[in-house]
Protein backbone atom coordinates (compact mmCIF):
# COMPACT_ATOMS: atom_id res chain seq x y z
CA UNK A 1 0.00 0.00 0.00
CA UNK A 2 1.47 3.20 -0.74
CA UNK A 3 2.28 5.92 1.37
CA UNK A 4 -0.67 8.94 1.50
CA UNK A 5 0.25 11.98 0.09
CA UNK A 6 -0.63 15.52 -0.28
CA UNK A 7 -1.70 15.17 -3.64
CA UNK A 8 -3.28 11.40 -2.67
CA UNK A 9 -7.30 11.87 -3.63
CA UNK A 10 -9.69 9.43 -1.14
CA UNK A 11 -13.27 8.88 -0.78
CA UNK A 12 -15.37 7.37 1.52
CA UNK A 13 -15.76 3.17 0.87
CA UNK A 14 -19.03 2.68 -0.62
CA UNK A 15 -20.00 0.66 1.97
CA UNK A 16 -19.33 3.64 4.83
CA UNK A 17 -22.48 5.22 6.15
CA UNK A 18 -21.77 8.16 9.22
CA UNK A 19 -23.57 10.79 11.17
CA UNK A 20 -22.21 14.09 12.60
CA UNK A 21 -23.23 14.72 15.17
CA UNK A 22 -21.86 18.28 17.61
CA UNK A 23 -18.25 18.17 16.29
CA UNK A 24 -18.01 14.18 16.41
CA UNK A 25 -18.29 11.26 13.82
CA UNK A 26 -20.80 7.71 13.67
CA UNK A 27 -19.14 5.53 11.60
CA UNK A 28 -20.61 2.42 10.47
CA UNK A 29 -19.67 -0.36 7.84
CA UNK A 30 -22.48 -1.70 6.19
CA UNK A 31 -20.25 -4.69 5.38
CA UNK A 32 -18.17 -5.52 9.20
CA UNK A 33 -21.05 -4.21 11.13
CA UNK A 34 -18.54 -1.86 12.93
CA UNK A 35 -19.63 1.13 15.06
CA UNK A 36 -16.74 3.79 15.42
CA UNK A 37 -16.43 7.27 17.16
CA UNK A 38 -14.21 9.74 15.39
CA UNK A 39 -13.34 12.82 17.04
CA UNK A 40 -13.44 16.10 15.60
CA UNK A 41 -10.87 16.18 13.59
CA UNK A 42 -11.58 12.80 12.53
CA UNK A 43 -15.06 13.83 11.78
CA UNK A 44 -13.78 16.62 9.27
CA UNK A 45 -11.38 14.47 7.43
CA UNK A 46 -14.13 12.02 6.84
CA UNK A 47 -16.74 14.76 5.42
CA UNK A 48 -13.79 16.11 3.64
CA UNK A 49 -12.78 12.86 1.88
CA UNK A 50 -15.03 13.51 -1.48
CA UNK A 51 -12.98 11.15 -3.90
CA UNK A 52 -12.17 14.75 -5.26
CA UNK A 53 -10.29 17.42 -3.50
CA UNK A 54 -6.21 16.23 -2.78
CA UNK A 55 -5.23 15.48 1.11
CA UNK A 56 -3.38 19.22 -0.04
CA UNK A 57 -6.96 20.61 0.44
CA UNK A 58 -8.10 19.19 3.13
CA UNK A 59 -4.74 20.48 5.02
CA UNK A 60 -5.89 24.16 4.10
CA UNK A 61 -9.84 23.71 4.68
CA UNK A 62 -8.65 22.50 8.62
CA UNK A 63 -5.90 25.38 9.03
CA UNK A 64 -8.81 27.67 8.59
CA UNK A 65 -11.12 26.31 11.26
CA UNK A 66 -8.59 25.15 13.68
CA UNK A 67 -5.54 27.14 15.16
CA UNK A 68 -3.04 24.47 14.40
CA UNK A 69 0.52 24.79 13.24
CA UNK A 70 0.56 24.19 9.08
CA UNK A 71 3.18 21.25 9.87
CA UNK A 72 1.74 19.82 12.90
CA UNK A 73 -1.72 19.45 11.13
CA UNK A 74 -0.33 18.02 7.88
CA UNK A 75 1.42 15.68 9.78
CA UNK A 76 -1.45 14.15 11.83
CA UNK A 77 -3.97 14.63 8.67
CA UNK A 78 -1.85 12.39 6.61
CA UNK A 79 -1.56 10.06 9.41
CA UNK A 80 -4.88 9.95 10.27
CA UNK A 81 -5.97 9.54 6.54
CA UNK A 82 -3.60 6.46 6.34
CA UNK A 83 -5.37 5.19 9.67
CA UNK A 84 -8.78 6.04 7.83
CA UNK A 85 -7.87 3.75 5.18
CA UNK A 86 -6.32 0.79 7.22
CA UNK A 87 -9.47 0.88 8.80
CA UNK A 88 -10.94 0.03 5.26
CA UNK A 89 -13.11 3.48 5.54
CA UNK A 90 -11.29 5.56 2.71
CA UNK A 91 -9.79 4.57 -0.35
CA UNK A 92 -7.60 5.59 -2.70
CA UNK A 93 -8.73 7.29 -6.08
CA UNK A 94 -5.74 5.64 -8.60
CA UNK A 95 -5.38 8.05 -11.66
CA UNK A 96 -5.08 6.13 -14.63
CA UNK A 97 -2.23 5.93 -16.59
CA UNK A 98 -1.66 8.26 -19.96
CA UNK A 99 -1.75 6.32 -23.19
CA UNK B 1 -20.97 -20.64 4.17
CA UNK B 2 -24.30 -19.94 2.42
CA UNK B 3 -27.18 -18.72 3.76
CA UNK B 4 -29.54 -22.10 5.22
CA UNK B 5 -26.87 -24.50 5.06
CA UNK B 6 -26.22 -24.86 8.87
CA UNK B 7 -30.11 -25.70 9.41
CA UNK B 8 -31.45 -26.96 6.13
CA UNK B 9 -31.12 -29.37 3.94
CA UNK B 10 -32.01 -28.30 1.16
CA UNK B 11 -30.89 -24.31 0.97
CA UNK B 12 -31.80 -23.88 -2.69
CA UNK B 13 -35.28 -24.42 -2.10
CA UNK B 14 -36.26 -21.41 0.49
CA UNK B 15 -39.42 -20.75 -0.23
CA UNK B 16 -39.41 -18.17 -2.55
CA UNK B 17 -42.66 -16.70 -1.57
CA UNK B 18 -45.11 -16.65 1.28
CA UNK B 19 -47.18 -19.83 0.51
CA UNK B 20 -47.35 -23.28 1.27
CA UNK B 21 -49.82 -25.52 3.08
CA UNK B 22 -50.90 -23.81 6.47
CA UNK B 23 -50.98 -25.78 9.85
CA UNK B 24 -54.12 -25.32 10.62
CA UNK B 25 -57.17 -22.40 10.35
CA UNK B 26 -56.85 -20.84 13.48
CA UNK B 27 -55.73 -17.54 14.20
CA UNK B 28 -53.98 -15.70 17.16
CA UNK B 29 -54.10 -11.74 17.42
CA UNK B 30 -50.99 -10.86 19.62
CA UNK B 31 -50.90 -6.89 20.80
CA UNK B 32 -46.89 -6.55 20.70
CA UNK B 33 -45.41 -3.16 20.44
CA UNK B 34 -45.38 -2.59 16.47
CA UNK B 35 -48.42 -4.60 16.44
CA UNK B 36 -50.81 -6.05 16.30
CA UNK B 37 -50.25 -8.97 14.75
CA UNK B 38 -52.24 -11.26 13.44
CA UNK B 39 -50.88 -14.92 13.02
CA UNK B 40 -52.73 -17.63 10.82
CA UNK B 41 -52.42 -21.01 9.65
CA UNK B 42 -52.00 -21.81 13.23
CA UNK B 43 -53.10 -26.09 14.28
CA UNK B 44 -54.76 -26.03 17.58
CA UNK B 45 -51.60 -26.93 19.13
CA UNK B 46 -49.50 -24.32 17.44
CA UNK B 47 -52.39 -21.49 18.58
CA UNK B 48 -52.66 -22.86 22.56
CA UNK B 49 -48.82 -23.01 22.84
CA UNK B 50 -48.67 -19.56 21.69
CA UNK B 51 -51.79 -18.33 23.89
CA UNK B 52 -49.98 -19.97 26.58
CA UNK B 53 -46.44 -17.84 26.06
CA UNK B 54 -48.48 -14.67 25.28
CA UNK B 55 -50.79 -14.87 27.84
CA UNK B 56 -52.60 -11.42 28.50
CA UNK B 57 -51.57 -9.93 25.31
CA UNK B 58 -53.37 -11.99 23.21
CA UNK B 59 -56.64 -10.59 21.59
CA UNK B 60 -60.02 -12.08 20.59
CA UNK B 61 -62.17 -11.20 17.76
CA UNK B 62 -61.95 -9.28 14.60
CA UNK B 63 -59.05 -6.64 16.12
CA UNK B 64 -57.58 -4.85 13.10
CA UNK B 65 -54.25 -6.11 12.69
CA UNK B 66 -50.99 -4.44 11.39
CA UNK B 67 -48.87 -7.02 10.61
CA UNK B 68 -49.84 -10.29 8.96
CA UNK B 69 -48.07 -13.55 9.90
CA UNK B 70 -48.61 -16.63 7.89
CA UNK B 71 -47.46 -19.98 9.25
CA UNK B 72 -47.43 -22.83 7.20
CA UNK B 73 -45.85 -27.10 7.28
CA UNK B 74 -42.94 -28.02 6.84
CA UNK B 75 -41.13 -31.70 6.84
CA UNK B 76 -38.79 -32.88 9.58
CA UNK B 77 -37.09 -33.76 7.21
CA UNK B 78 -36.27 -30.09 5.56
CA UNK B 79 -34.04 -29.66 8.34
CA UNK B 80 -30.61 -30.81 9.50
CA UNK B 81 -30.33 -32.18 13.00
CA UNK B 82 -27.94 -29.49 15.26
CA UNK B 83 -26.17 -30.63 18.09
CA UNK B 84 -26.70 -27.67 20.44
CA UNK B 85 -24.29 -28.13 23.53
CA UNK B 86 -22.55 -25.50 24.51
CA UNK B 87 -23.74 -23.71 20.99
CA UNK B 88 -24.94 -19.52 20.96
CA UNK B 89 -27.75 -20.35 18.94
CA UNK B 90 -27.97 -17.53 16.31
CA UNK B 91 -30.87 -17.40 13.12
CA UNK B 92 -29.10 -17.63 9.78
CA UNK B 93 -30.36 -14.36 8.08
CA UNK B 94 -29.91 -13.00 4.40
CA UNK B 95 -30.61 -9.49 3.61
CA UNK B 96 -32.43 -7.67 0.34
CA UNK B 97 -33.84 -4.65 -0.63
CA UNK B 98 -37.18 -6.26 0.13
CA UNK B 99 -37.21 -9.04 2.14
CA UNK B 100 -35.31 -10.75 5.20
CA UNK B 101 -34.88 -14.58 5.14
CA UNK B 102 -34.11 -16.30 8.20
CA UNK B 103 -32.82 -20.12 8.83
CA UNK B 104 -32.86 -21.65 12.29
CA UNK B 105 -33.72 -25.16 13.97
CA UNK B 106 -36.52 -26.14 12.23
CA UNK B 107 -37.50 -22.88 10.80
CA UNK B 108 -37.23 -21.23 7.87
CA UNK B 109 -38.80 -17.46 7.72
CA UNK B 110 -39.12 -14.33 5.67
CA UNK B 111 -39.88 -10.41 6.21
CA UNK B 112 -41.25 -8.69 2.94
CA UNK B 113 -42.25 -5.19 2.83
CA UNK B 114 -44.13 -5.61 -0.63
CA UNK B 115 -46.75 -4.24 -0.26
CA UNK B 116 -46.56 -3.82 3.41
CA UNK B 117 -44.29 -5.63 6.02
CA UNK B 118 -45.76 -9.00 6.73
CA UNK B 119 -44.31 -12.42 7.46
CA UNK B 120 -44.03 -15.75 6.59
CA UNK B 121 -42.84 -18.94 8.73
CA UNK B 122 -42.14 -22.35 7.95
CA UNK B 123 -41.67 -25.32 10.66
CA UNK B 124 -42.02 -28.98 11.65
CA UNK B 125 -43.16 -28.14 14.49
CA UNK B 126 -46.57 -29.39 15.73
CA UNK B 127 -47.33 -27.41 18.72
CA UNK B 128 -45.98 -27.61 22.49
CA UNK B 129 -42.63 -25.64 23.93
CA UNK B 130 -40.58 -26.31 20.83
CA UNK B 131 -42.95 -24.56 18.55
CA UNK B 132 -43.68 -21.89 20.99
CA UNK B 133 -39.96 -21.16 21.05
CA UNK B 134 -39.82 -21.08 17.11
CA UNK B 135 -42.30 -18.67 17.37
CA UNK B 136 -41.12 -16.58 19.51
CA UNK B 137 -37.51 -16.13 17.71
CA UNK B 138 -39.36 -15.31 15.04
CA UNK B 139 -41.32 -12.48 16.05
CA UNK B 140 -38.20 -11.11 17.99
CA UNK B 141 -36.41 -10.10 14.75
CA UNK B 142 -40.15 -9.42 12.92
CA UNK B 143 -40.82 -7.04 16.30
CA UNK B 144 -37.41 -5.17 15.73
CA UNK B 145 -38.15 -4.86 12.12
CA UNK B 146 -41.43 -3.01 12.68
CA UNK B 147 -39.70 -0.83 15.25
CA UNK B 148 -37.65 0.22 13.37
CA UNK B 149 -40.63 0.71 10.29
CA UNK B 150 -42.22 3.18 12.69
CA UNK B 151 -39.14 5.42 13.27
CA UNK B 152 -38.15 3.31 16.52
CA UNK B 153 -36.11 0.12 17.64
CA UNK B 154 -35.93 -2.54 20.08
CA UNK B 155 -32.75 -2.84 21.31
CA UNK B 156 -31.01 -5.30 23.79
CA UNK B 157 -30.80 -3.39 27.01
CA UNK B 158 -32.19 -3.71 30.53
CA UNK B 159 -35.41 -0.93 31.20
CA UNK B 160 -36.42 0.19 34.39
CA UNK B 161 -39.49 2.49 35.54
CA UNK B 162 -40.32 4.17 38.50
CA UNK B 163 -43.68 4.54 36.90
CA UNK B 164 -42.82 8.16 36.13
CA UNK B 165 -39.59 7.83 34.19
CA UNK B 166 -37.91 5.12 32.63
CA UNK B 167 -34.09 4.26 32.01
CA UNK B 168 -32.50 2.06 29.50
CA UNK B 169 -29.35 0.59 30.86
CA UNK B 170 -27.04 -0.60 27.66
CA UNK B 171 -24.09 -2.77 28.15
CA UNK B 172 -22.71 -6.25 26.03
CA UNK B 173 -23.11 -9.59 28.10
CA UNK B 174 -21.82 -9.73 31.15
CA UNK B 175 -21.59 -5.54 31.68
CA UNK B 176 -24.56 -5.97 34.21
CA UNK B 177 -27.68 -5.69 33.06
CA UNK B 178 -29.28 -8.29 35.10
CA UNK B 179 -27.26 -7.39 38.25
CA UNK B 180 -28.63 -3.64 37.70
CA UNK B 181 -32.04 -4.66 37.24
CA UNK B 182 -32.19 -6.75 40.23
CA UNK B 183 -31.02 -3.78 42.11
CA UNK B 184 -33.79 -1.19 41.04
CA UNK B 185 -36.37 -4.25 41.68
CA UNK B 186 -35.13 -4.29 45.53
CA UNK B 187 -35.01 -0.75 45.30
CA UNK B 188 -38.89 -0.39 44.20
CA UNK B 189 -38.35 0.00 40.84
CA UNK B 190 -40.17 -2.10 37.90
CA UNK B 191 -38.16 -4.03 35.47
CA UNK B 192 -39.86 -4.15 32.44
CA UNK B 193 -37.21 -6.57 30.63
CA UNK B 194 -33.05 -7.55 31.30
CA UNK B 195 -33.37 -8.02 27.84
CA UNK B 196 -34.63 -6.59 24.87
CA UNK B 197 -37.31 -3.25 25.23
CA UNK B 198 -38.17 -0.72 22.69
CA UNK B 199 -38.04 2.69 22.61
CA UNK B 200 -40.90 4.60 20.04
CA UNK B 201 -40.01 8.20 18.64
CA UNK B 202 -42.99 10.51 17.66
CA UNK B 203 -42.77 13.59 16.12
CA UNK B 204 -42.03 16.35 19.42
CA UNK B 205 -42.53 13.85 21.96
CA UNK B 206 -40.17 12.48 24.23
CA UNK B 207 -38.58 8.81 23.60
CA UNK B 208 -40.91 6.82 25.19
CA UNK B 209 -39.60 3.06 26.64
CA UNK B 210 -42.06 0.16 25.39
CA UNK B 211 -42.63 -3.21 26.88
CA UNK B 212 -41.72 -5.93 25.16
CA UNK B 213 -42.60 -10.00 26.36
CA UNK B 214 -38.97 -10.69 25.38
CA UNK B 215 -37.04 -10.82 28.88
CA UNK B 216 -34.35 -12.50 29.90
CA UNK B 217 -34.18 -13.29 33.99
CA UNK B 218 -36.17 -10.48 34.86
CA UNK B 219 -39.49 -8.88 33.60
CA UNK B 220 -41.75 -10.42 30.46
CA UNK B 221 -45.04 -9.35 32.54
CA UNK B 222 -44.51 -6.20 33.73
CA UNK B 223 -45.28 -4.12 30.70
CA UNK B 224 -48.64 -6.45 30.20
CA UNK B 225 -49.97 -5.20 33.82
CA UNK B 226 -48.98 -1.57 33.03
CA UNK B 227 -49.56 -1.71 29.46
CA UNK B 228 -47.78 -0.06 26.64
CA UNK B 229 -46.17 2.36 25.93
CA UNK B 230 -44.93 2.91 29.55
CA UNK B 231 -42.97 6.22 30.81
CA UNK B 232 -41.05 9.10 28.98
CA UNK B 233 -37.69 8.08 28.48
CA UNK B 234 -35.13 9.84 31.23
CA UNK B 235 -31.83 8.93 29.94
CA UNK B 236 -29.83 6.35 28.38
CA UNK B 237 -27.08 4.64 30.44
CA UNK B 238 -23.87 2.57 29.40
CA UNK B 239 -22.99 0.08 32.19
CA UNK B 240 -19.53 -0.45 34.29
CA UNK B 241 -19.75 -2.21 36.97
CA UNK B 242 -16.94 -0.63 39.65
CA UNK B 243 -16.94 -0.03 43.80
CA UNK B 244 -18.94 3.53 43.76
CA UNK B 245 -22.11 5.06 41.41
CA UNK B 246 -21.52 7.65 39.97
CA UNK B 247 -22.57 8.88 36.60
CA UNK B 248 -20.22 10.98 33.02
CA UNK B 249 -22.28 12.45 30.56
CA UNK B 250 -21.63 11.13 27.46
CA UNK B 251 -21.45 12.77 24.09
CA UNK B 252 -24.54 11.92 21.63
CA UNK B 253 -21.94 10.45 18.85
CA UNK B 254 -20.56 8.11 21.59
CA UNK B 255 -24.22 7.33 22.58
CA UNK B 256 -25.51 6.86 19.03
CA UNK B 257 -22.52 4.44 18.32
CA UNK B 258 -23.82 2.22 21.89
CA UNK B 259 -27.46 2.43 20.89
CA UNK B 260 -26.35 1.00 16.69
CA UNK B 261 -24.46 -1.68 18.38
CA UNK B 262 -27.26 -2.49 21.12
CA UNK B 263 -29.65 -2.44 17.92
CA UNK B 264 -29.95 -6.45 17.35
CA UNK B 265 -30.92 -8.08 13.89
CA UNK B 266 -31.61 -4.87 11.78
CA UNK B 267 -28.05 -3.12 12.89
CA UNK B 268 -26.49 -6.06 10.53
CA UNK B 269 -28.97 -5.41 7.52
CA UNK B 270 -27.05 -3.33 5.23
CA UNK B 271 -30.65 -2.20 3.50
CA UNK B 272 -31.94 -0.62 6.41
CA UNK B 273 -28.91 0.93 8.31
CA UNK B 274 -29.77 3.83 7.20
CA UNK B 275 -32.99 3.90 8.92
CA UNK B 276 -31.68 2.53 11.72
CA UNK B 277 -28.98 5.21 12.11
CA UNK B 278 -31.27 8.05 11.56
CA UNK B 279 -34.24 6.49 14.39
CA UNK B 280 -31.37 6.48 16.88
CA UNK B 281 -29.69 9.61 16.01
CA UNK B 282 -33.23 11.21 16.95
CA UNK B 283 -32.88 9.22 20.27
CA UNK B 284 -29.44 10.34 20.91
CA UNK B 285 -29.97 13.80 20.22
CA UNK B 286 -32.81 13.86 22.06
CA UNK B 287 -32.47 11.79 25.28
CA UNK B 288 -29.17 12.57 27.74
CA UNK B 289 -26.32 9.98 27.70
CA UNK B 290 -23.99 8.82 30.91
CA UNK B 291 -21.37 5.94 30.96
CA UNK B 292 -23.25 4.72 34.44
CA UNK B 293 -20.47 3.03 37.31
CA UNK B 294 -22.61 1.32 39.57
CA UNK B 295 -21.68 -0.60 42.45
CA UNK B 296 -23.31 -3.55 44.18
CA UNK B 297 -25.00 -1.46 46.73
CA UNK B 298 -27.97 -0.32 45.43
CA UNK B 299 -27.19 3.02 44.97
CA UNK B 300 -27.78 3.39 41.35
CA UNK B 301 -31.33 3.79 42.04
CA UNK B 302 -30.70 7.11 43.77
CA UNK B 303 -28.53 7.66 40.96
CA UNK B 304 -30.93 7.30 38.18
CA UNK B 305 -33.70 9.05 39.99
CA UNK B 306 -31.64 12.07 39.89
CA UNK B 307 -31.49 12.49 36.24
CA UNK B 308 -33.90 15.29 35.22
CA UNK B 309 -36.80 13.63 33.54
Amino acid sequence: MTAIALTTVLRRRSDVRYRLIEGEAVVLRQSAAEVLVLNGVGAAVLDLADGERPVAEWIEALAREYDADAETLARDVLAFAGELREAGLLEEIVAEDPP
Amino acid sequence: MTFGDGFLRFPDLFPGRRGGEPWGDRTLVLDVAGGPYRVTGLSAAQEEAARHKFGGLCREGEMAAEVAVQVFRAAPTDFLDRDVRGWEYTLDRDYSPGSVLLAGLRLMARIDWTPALAGGLWTSWSGGEEWASVFENYLRVLVAYRLLEEGGAMLHSAGVTDGTSAWLLLGPSGAGKTTSSRLCLARGGTVLSDDLNAVRLENGARPRLTWLPFAGDLGGQAGAQAGYPLAPLAAVLRLKQGTENRLRPLSPATALAGLVAAAPFVNHDPWRRELLLSALERLARSVPAYELVFSLDGGLWDILKTIPS
